[in-house]
C-alpha cells in the first residue's frame, strides 16, 4: 500500500507543482497571480478533447492547439483582471481573476456540458505493476513530464536572455523599464507561460480524471497551496513543496481518513504560512522603506 | 432627500413588509437579505475599512450558524442565548484566525482565509458527531418570545433589526477614532506605525469585530430555516459575501445594503437565465473591480460632487471613509483655526506638547543629547550600509545629515526610528536604548520621521491624516466607538487643528489627502509629526521636488520648530537649505562619516569636497 | 387620415381581442424544484424532460378540471438546500402550484420538508432517495416519491449480493455527502439483518480522482464485494482505480452511475458492473417506454437509449406526473391539502412507465416504488441490460 500511494502521490504532485510554478512565474515577474489557474488546467483538459477526442484531430495537433489556447487565455487573463490593477498596488487582481475563474468555469459548463467525459489514452488502459505497486503508464509520466518541463522553465530563465529580462521585471519594474526592457509585454509572456504549464497539465491529467469543467477548481487551490508551502519567489522550492503536497496528501488518505485529506493539507498551509511565510526555498523579505 | 431622510425611508419600508404581505416568499427573501447585511457589514469593516480580503467568512458564519443550532438541538437553549454565545464563539475563533494570519496581506492572506474556509467545512462534514455530517442538524426549534414561537412575520422583524444594527454599528465605528485608524492603517501600514500604531493590533480588532458579524448572521440564518447543512458554508458562499461589499461599495455605510439587494433579487429576477447565474455573478465581480472601484453608493456619492474640499464637509452619507474630525462634543470654539498662514511659534508650541508620548514630561532642555548613536553598524547582504558610525544630536538644534546616494543616510532613518534593526552598536534616544525596539514603541516615546516619499493616509481628509496621529494609540473602547462616542476629545481636535496651522495647511483641512498637491504632502507629513507630540523629528528629504518659494517656506518652518524646541534631524541633497538652516552637520560617505560639525567647516573641509560637494574647477 | 386611424384602431381592438384572456381556463401550473445549473444539472434537465413529456400528453387528451393545461415552473435550487427553500415558497406562494416535483439532492429535499407542510402543498420526489424525505413523521404526510428509496435499495443491494452473488464479506464505499450517510445506514441495517458485517466502510468525496487507499484497505480487510454509492465520475474513478490495484472483485452499485456517461468514462472496465434502476430504456419497452423514446427523439433531439442521460429523472418523473395528473383529477380541485388526499386514496389505475399503479400511496406508505419494482440491471458491451 506505500509503495501505491507513494506513486500515485508523486504523480499528482508533480503536477501541483507544474501548476504552482505557473504561480511563480507571473509572481516573479509581477507580484501578481492567476487566481483561475486551476480553471486554466481545465481550460486545457477541455480544449484537447475537443480537439482531439470530438473533433477527431490528430493528438499533436490537439496538443499543439491546447497550448495555443492555453497561452491565449494566459494573455487574456492578463489584459483584462491584471494589467488594469497593476500600478494601483491593491491586491484587486486577485478579485478580477477570480471573477475570471467562474466565468469561464460556467461558460465551459455551458459549451462542454456538464457531464464528465473520457479523454482516451494509450497509457491509461492497462496498469503496469511497479514494486507490487499497480501503476497506470499515465501517472509515471506525469512526473517526467513535468521535472523536464520545470527544468526548461528554469534553464529559460537563467540561461535565455529574454528569460532574464523577465526576472529583471521582477527586481524592478521601473528599472527595467528605463533599461529598454517592455514590461508591460514581459508579464503578459509571463502570464502566457504560465498558463501554458496549467494547460500541459491539463493535457496530462485529462485521461487519468476525466475531462469535466469543474475539475479544476481543487486543484488550482492545492497548487496555490503548493506554491506558498514552496515560496512564491522559489523555483526550486515549489519542485520540492509540489512533490511533499502529493505525497502527504496520499499517505494522510491512505493511512488516516480520505476525509482528513484537505483538512490536513489546508492545515500544512496555515501553519506554513504562519510559521514561514515566504515558504522554503523563500527569503525573509526585507521591508523596504 | 438628505441621507437621513434617505435611511428613514429605507427604515420605514423594511419596517411595513410585514404588514403588506403574508407572503412567506417574499418575507423569506427580504430576511436572506437582513441576514446578508449583518454578514456583510462586518466584512465590511474588515475589507473597506481595514483593506484586508477574507475569502473565508462563509467558515465564521457556519461556526457561528452551527453553535447557535447546537446550542438550541443540543444544549436546549433558547435564541436567546444561542445568539450570543455564537457571536461570543465566533469571535473567538475569529481572533485566533486574525492573530495567526494577520501579519501576512494580499495573496497569503487570502490563501489563509480560503484554508481556513475549507478546513471549516471539511470540518462539517467529518465530525459526524459535532455537526451531523453532511447530513446536517434538523429540527432546530424557532425562537420563542415569551414562551410563545416566533411566526415568521415577528422573526422578520429580529432580523430586520439585526440588520439595522449591524449598519448602525459599522457607521459609528467608520465616524470613530477606531474607524481612523482602521483606514490609515490600510492606506500606510509605514506612516501608521510611525505615529505609535500597531497595525497588527488594529487589523486583529477588526477581523474580529467582522468575525462576531459573522457569526451572528450565522446565528440568524439556523434560526431562519431549521436546518443547517454544510452544502451552505462553500468557498462559493465567500466569493459571494465579498461580492455582496464589494458592488455594494466598499468602505461605504450604505454599500452592503444595497449589494445584499441586489444580490438576493437579482436571480429572483433572471429565473430564464438560471444556467447563466455564475457567469452573471463573475462578470458582476469583474464589472465592480472595474468600474465601481467604490461600488454602487460610491459611484452615486461621486457624482454628487462629494470629492471637493467644500462639499467634503457636509457629505452625503455614502462617502467613504470617515468625515473629517466629526465626533460628539468639540465646541464651536475650537472649529475656528481652520484659518488661513501660519501664526508663529504659538502653534507649534501648543501642537507638540508632549504630555502624551511614553517619555514622560519635562520640557526638552536644551543642547542636551537626545540622540546617540555609538559605532552602528548594517549591512545588506555582502553590502556594508553603515560602518561604524558614531552621531550625536543635541536638543533644540537642527542637525542635518548629508552625503551622495547610497552613503546610508535613509538606512540611519530607519534604523533610529525602529524600520529596521542595526547590526551593530547602540542608539539612544532620550538616554534610553531603542536600537532594534519596533517602529511603534519608538513613536511613542517621541520620535517621528518622514519618508522619502510620502506616505500619507490618502483616502482620509487632511485633517483626519493629522488627527490620527494626536490621538495616536489612544483609540478608546472599541465598545465605545460602534456605540457612536468614539468621537475625538476637544483637546486632540485642538491640536490637529493647531499643527495644521503651524504648517500652513489649515485651509485644506477637509480636502482627501491624495488630492493635496505636491509640494503639501511633504508639509502633511511634518502636521503629523508635530500632532503626535514628537520631541525628535527626522526629516527625509523634505526638500525633494519643492520649488525656490516652497524651498523658503519650508527653511522657515524648520526655524520655527527649532524656536519651540524641538529637535530636527534633517536628512537633504539641497545644500543651500543645509548650510543656511542647520546647527550642525554629519557627512556620510560609503557608511562612514568623514565630516562633521559647523555648516561652514563641513563646507571647506576636504574629505567632503571631494566625495560630496565637488571641488572648484 | 380619418381612414388611417379607423383602421389602427380595427387593427388594435382586434389585437386586444386576440390576447385577451378567452374563454380559455387558467392553466394548472406545477412546479419543479432540481438543480438546474452546476454539477448535477444534468439530473435536473432529465427529471424536466419526464415531466415536460407526461404534461404534452396529458394537454394532449384536453387537460385537466374542464379544459385547464398543465403549465410547468421550473426554479434551480443550486444544491443548495437553503436555495431549495425559497424556491419551494416562491413556488407555491407566488406561482401558485398545485404541486412540486422534485430533484436529485436529499438535502436539498430534506430541507424543503417542513416548507411544504407549513404551505400545504403537495411534492412529489422524482429522485433523491434519502429515506427519510418521505419517512419524515409527519401526520398528514405532503411528501411522496416516485424514486428508490435508499433504505429498500439497500434492502434490494443487500439481497442480491447475498442471495445471488452469494458474498458474506462486503466492503462498503460512498460518497461522502447525505445520500451517502443515508446508504450507509441502510447497507449495515439490512446486512445486520443477515448477521453480516461490513468488512470496512469507505468514503470519497465529488472530483475525487482516485480511490486506490479505500479500495486498498477493503483488499485488505478482505472483503469479497464492494458496495458502492456513487454518481457515475467517482464511480468510473472507483472502477478505474480497482483495476489499477488489480483487484477483481464485483461492485453492486446504487443507481447514481447511471446519471452520467459510466460506460464512457470506464470503456471497457465497466463490463459486468451491477446496479439497480427503477427502469431501463434499453431493451423492450412497453408502449409508455416507445412514446417516451419517441417524445425524446422528437422533443430532445435523444438519438437512442444510450443517448438518454441519468434515465430514471425522466422514468420518474413522468409517472410521477401522471399520478399527480390523476389525483387533481380525482380531487376536482388543485387545493393541496385535497391534492395530497385524493393521491394517498388513488382510485384510478395507472398503466405506467415503470408499472402499473394500484393505490400506489397510503397514508403509511410514501413512496410509489418498493423493492419489488426495482430492477437490477449490468453493464454489459457498453449498454445496460438487465441481469439475469
Amino acid at each position: 500500500m506505500l509503495v501505491q500511494l507513494a506513486v500515485s502521490g508523486l504523480a499528482l504532485g508533480s503536477m501541483y507543482g507544474l501548476v504552482a510554478l505557473g504561480y511563480h512565474m507571473t509572481w516573479a515577474t509581477s507580484r501578481t497571480l492567476n487566481f483561475s489557474q486551476g480553471h486554466v488546467v481545465m481550460v486545457g483538459a477541455v480544449v484537447a478533447y475537443a480537439a482531439h477526442v470530438a473533433g477527431g484531430w490528430p493528438l499533436a495537433a490537439a496538443v499543439a492547439v491546447t497550448l495555443l489556447a492555453a497561452a491565449a487565455f494566459g494573455l487574456v487573463v492578463e489584459r483584462i483582471a491584471v494589467r488594469p490593477f497593476f500600478r494601483a498596488g491593491s491586491p484587486v487582481w486577485l478579485l478580477a481573476t477570480i471573477a475570471l475563474g467562474i466565468i469561464v468555469e460556467n461558460v465551459a459548463m455551458l459549451a462542454f456540458g456538464k457531464d464528465a467525459r473520457a479523454f482516451p489514452s494509450a497509457l491509461a488502459l492497462k496498469p503496469v505493476f511497479v514494486l507490487g505497486a499497480g501503476v497506470y503508464p499515465q501517472e509515471l509520466l506525469l512526473p517526467v513530464v513535468g521535472v523536464a518541463l520545470m527544468g526548461a522553465t528554469q534553464l529559460f530563465y537563467h540561461r535565455t536572455f529574454y528569460g532574464r529580462q523577465l526576472k529583471a521585471v521582477a527586481w524592478d519594474s521601473e528599472a527595467a523599464g528605463l533599461m529598454g526592457i517592455d514590461v508591460p509585454r514581459a508579464v503578459a509572456v509571463s502570464y502566457a507561460l504560465s498558463s501554458v504549464l496549467a494547460g500541459v497539465a491539463g493535457l496530462l491529467l485529462a485521461p487519468l480524471l476525466n475531462v469535466s469543467p469543474t475539475m479544476g477548481t481543487l486543484i488550482g487551490l492545492k497548487a496555490f497551496a503548493v506554491a506558498i508551502i514552496g515560496g512564491l519567489t522559489s523555483a526550486a522550492g515549489i519542485v520540492v513543496a509540489g512533490f511533499l503536497y502529493g505525497l502527504v496528501e496520499a499517505l494522510v488518505a491512505g493511512y488516516v481518513s480520505t476525509g482528513a485529506r484537505e483538512i490536513v493539507g489546508f492545515a500544512v498551509v496555515i501553519a506554513m504560512l504562519i510559521v514561514r511565510p515566504w515558504g522554503l526555498g523563500g527569503a525573509r523579505p526585507a521591508r523596504r522603506v | 432627500m438628505t441621507p437621513a431622510a434617505a435611511w428613514l425611508v429605507v427604515a420605514a419600508a423594511a419596517a411595513v413588509v410585514p404588514l403588506l404581505t403574508a407572503n412567506t416568499y417574499y418575507l423569506y427573501l427580504a430576511m436572506t437579505i437582513g441576514i446578508l447585511v449583518v454578514v456583510a457589514g462586518g466584512l465590511n469593516v474588515l475589507a473597506g475599512l481595514t483593506g484586508q480580503i477574507s475569502l473565508g467568512h462563509a467558515g465564521l458564519y457556519a461556526i457561528g450558524a452551527y453553535t447557535a443550532a447546537l446550542a438550541a438541538t443540543r444544549l436546549g437553549l433558547g435564541f436567546w442565548t444561542a445568539l450570543p454565545l455564537a457571536v461570543v464563539v465566533t469571535a473567538i475563533i475569529g481572533a485566533a484566525v486574525a492573530l495567526a494570519a494577520l501579519r501576512l496581506s494580499g495573496p497569503y492572506l487570502a490563501m489563509v482565509t480560503i484554508a481556513f474556509g475549507i478546513i471549516v467545512e471539511g470540518a462539517l462534514v467529518e465530525w459526524v458527531a459535532l455537526t451531523g455530517g453532511p447530513g446536517g442538524i434538523f429540527d432546530i426549534p424557532k425562537p420563542r418570545l415569551a414562551g410563545v414561537p416566533l411566526a415568521l412575520s415577528r422573526y422578520y422583524w429580529l432580523v430586520a433589526a439585526a440588520a439595522a444594527l449591524a449598519l448602525l454599528l459599522t457607521r459609528n465605528l467608520a465616524r470613530s477614532a477606531w474607524g481612523r485608524a482602521l483606514v490609515a492603517v490600510r492606506d500606510s501600514e509605514l506612516a501608521a506605525e510611525s505615529l505609535g500604531l500597531f497595525a497588527y493590533r488594529v487589523r486583529t480588532t477588526a477581523f474580529t469585530l467582522s468575525a462576531a458579524f459573522a457569526g451572528a448572521g450565522g446565528a440568524l440564518f439556523a434560526f431562519l430555516n431549521g436546518y443547517l447543512s454544510p452544502d451552505s458554508f462553500t468557498l462559493q458562499t465567500s466569493i459571494l459575501f465579498l461580492l455582496t461589499v464589494l458592488f455594494g461599495g466598499l468602505g461605504t455605510v450604505a454599500g452592503p445594503l444595497v449589494g445584499a439587494v441586489a444580490l438576493v433579487l437579482l436571480p429572483e429576477l433572471m429565473h430564464q437565465f438560471v444556467e447563466y447565474r455564475l457567469i452573471l455573478y463573475g462578470s458582476l465581480l469583474l464589472l465592480s473591480v472595474y468600474f465601481l472601484p467604490r461600488g454602487v453608493v460610491g459611484a452615486l456619492a461621486r457624482r454628487r460632487g462629494v470629492g471637493s474640499a467644500a462639499a467634503g464637509a457636509a457629505a452625503a452619507g455614502g462617502s467613504p471613509g470617515p468625515r473629517p474630525g466629526r465626533g460628539p462634543g468639540p465646541p464651536p470654539a475650537t472649529a475656528a483655526p481652520a484659518a488661513a498662514g501660519p501664526r508663529g511659534g504659538d502653534f507649534v508650541e501648543r501642537a507638540h506638547r508632549p504630555e502624551h508620548t511614553e517619555a514622560g514630561g519635562g520640557p526638552a532642555v536644551l543642547h542636551a543629547v537626545v540622540l546617540q548613536l555609538t559605532g552602528v553598524t548594517k549591512s545588506f547582504g555582502g553590502v556594508r550600509a553603515l560602518d561604524g558610525v558614531t552621531l550625536a544630536v543635541r536638543a533644540g538644534t537642527i542637525h542635518s545629515l548629508i552625503g551622495p546616494n547610497g552613503a546610508g543616510k535613509t538606512t540611519l532613518v530607519n534604523l533610529v526610528s525602529g524600520f529596521d534593526r542595526p547590526d551593530g552598536g547602540t542608539i539612544e534616544l532620550f538616554g534610553e536604548p531603542v536600537g532594534g525596539r519596533s517602529a511603534v514603541r519608538i513613536a511613542r516615546r517621541g520620535l517621528a520621521r518622514t519618508f522619502q516619499t510620502p506616505q500619507l493616509f490618502e483616502e482620509l481628509a487632511v485633517l483626519d491624516n493629522v488627527l490620527v496621529a494626536a490621538t495616536g494609540p489612544r483609540l478608546g473602547w472599541l465598545a465605545a466607538a460602534l456605540a457612536g462616542a468614539g468621537g475625538d476629545a476637544a483637546a486632540t481636535r485642538a491640536r490637529a487643528d493647531d499643527a495644521l496651522a503651524a504648517v500652513g495647511l489649515g485651509e485644506w483641512a477637509a480636502t482627501p489627502a491624495a488630492d493635496l498637491p505636491f509640494g503639501h504632502r511633504r508639509r502633511l507629513e511634518i502636521a503629523r509629526a508635530l500632532a503626535a507630540g514628537a520631541r525628535v523629528l527626522m526629516l527625509d528629504e523634505p526638500a525633494a521636488g519643492l520649488a525656490p518659494a516652497e524651498i523658503e517656506a519650508l527653511d522657515a518652518l524648520l526655524s520655527r520648530l527649532r524656536a519651540a524646541g524641538l529637535t530636527v534631524v534633517l536628512i537633504e541633497h539641497h545644500v543651500e537649505l543645509v548650510m543656511a538652516i542647520s546647527d550642525r552637520v554629519t557627512v556620510l560617505d560609503e557608511g562612514r562619516v568623514i565630516a562633521e560639525g559647523a555648516p561652514a567647516a563641513v563646507q571647506r573641509d576636504p574629505a567632503v569636497l571631494a566625495a560630496y560637494l565637488g571641488t572648484p574647477a | 387620415m380619418r381612414r388611417g386611424l379607423l383602421t389602427l384602431l380595427v387593427i388594435v381592438a382586434l389585437a386586444a381581442l386576440a390576447g385577451a384572456p378567452t374563454a380559455q381556463p387558467a392553466p394548472i401550473k406545477v412546479g419543479l424544484a432540481a438543480a438546474v445549473s452546476g454539477g448535477s444539472a444534468a439530473s435536473g434537465e432529465a427529471i424536466k424532460r419526464g415531466l415536460q413529456i407526461a404534461i404534452d400528453e396529458v394537454n394532449a387528451r384536453g387537460g385537466l378540471l374542464g379544459g385547464r393545461k398543465l403549465e410547468l415552473v421550473v426554479r434551480d435550487d443550486e444544491g443548495n438546500p437553503q436555495k431549495g427553500v425559497t424556491i419551494a415558497r416562491e413556488l407555491v406562494e407566488r406561482e401558485r402550484v398545485a404541486a412540486v416535483f422534485g430533484g436529485l439532492h436529499t438535502t436539498v429535499a430534506l430541507a424543503q420538508v417542513p416548507v411544504w407542510h407549513e404551505l400545504a402543498t403537495p411534492y412529489v420526489g422524482t429522485w433523491a432517495a434519502g429515506t427519510n424525505i418521505t419517512r419524515n413523521g409527519k401526520k398528514p404526510n405532503f411528501v411522496f416519491r416516485v424514486s428508490a428509496n435508499d433504505d429498500e435499495v439497500d434492502k434490494f443491494l443487500v439481497r442480491y449480493a447475498a442471495e445471488r452473488l452469494k458474498r458474506g464479506r462486503p466492503g462498503l464505499l460512498l460518497e461522502n455527502t447525505a445520500w451517502g450517510q443515508s446508504n450507509e445506514a441502510g447497507l449495515t441495517k439490512w446486512f445486520g439483518e443477515r448477521s453480516v458485517k461490513a468488512v470496512g466502510i469507505e468514503k470519497f468525496n465529488w472530483n475525487d480522482p482516485d480511490m486506490s487507499p479505500q479500495l486498498l484497505r477493503l483488499k485488505q480487510g478482505g472483503a469479497d464485494v464492494v458496495m458502492l454509492v456513487a454518481n457515475a465520475p467517482e464511480g468510473a474513478q472507483v472502477v478505474k482505480s480497482k483495476a489499477k490495484v488489480g483487484w477483481d472483485v464485483p461492485i453492486v452499485s446504487h443507481w447514481g452511475i447511471s446519471g452520467g456517461r459510466f460506460a464512457e468514462l470506464t470503456g471497457e472496465l465497466s463490463e459486468g458492473v451491477v446496479f439497480v434502476q427503477t427502469y431501463s430504456f434499453f431493451g423492450k419497452q412497453n408502449a409508455r417506454g416507445e412514446a417516451v423514446l419517441k417524445a425524446l427523439r422528437d422533443r430532445y433531439g435523444v438519438k437512442g437509449p444510450e443517448d438518454v442521460t441519468a434515465p430514471v429523472g425522466t422514468a420518474n418523473a413522468y409517472d410521477a406526473l401522471h399520478l399527480v395528473a390523476l389525483a387533481i383529477e380525482q380531487a376536482k380541485s388543485t387545493d393541496g391539502a385535497k391534492v395530497r388526499d385524493a393521491l394517498e386514496e388513488l382510485k384510478a389505475e395507472y398503466a405506467g412507465l415503470i408499472k402499473t399503479y394500484k393505490h400506489p400511496f397510503t397514508s403509511e406508505q410514501h413512496d410509489a416504488l418498493t423493492e419489488r419494482d426495482y430492477i437490477m440491471v449490468v453493464w454489459k458491451g457498453g449498454k445496460i441490460v438487465p441481469v439475469q
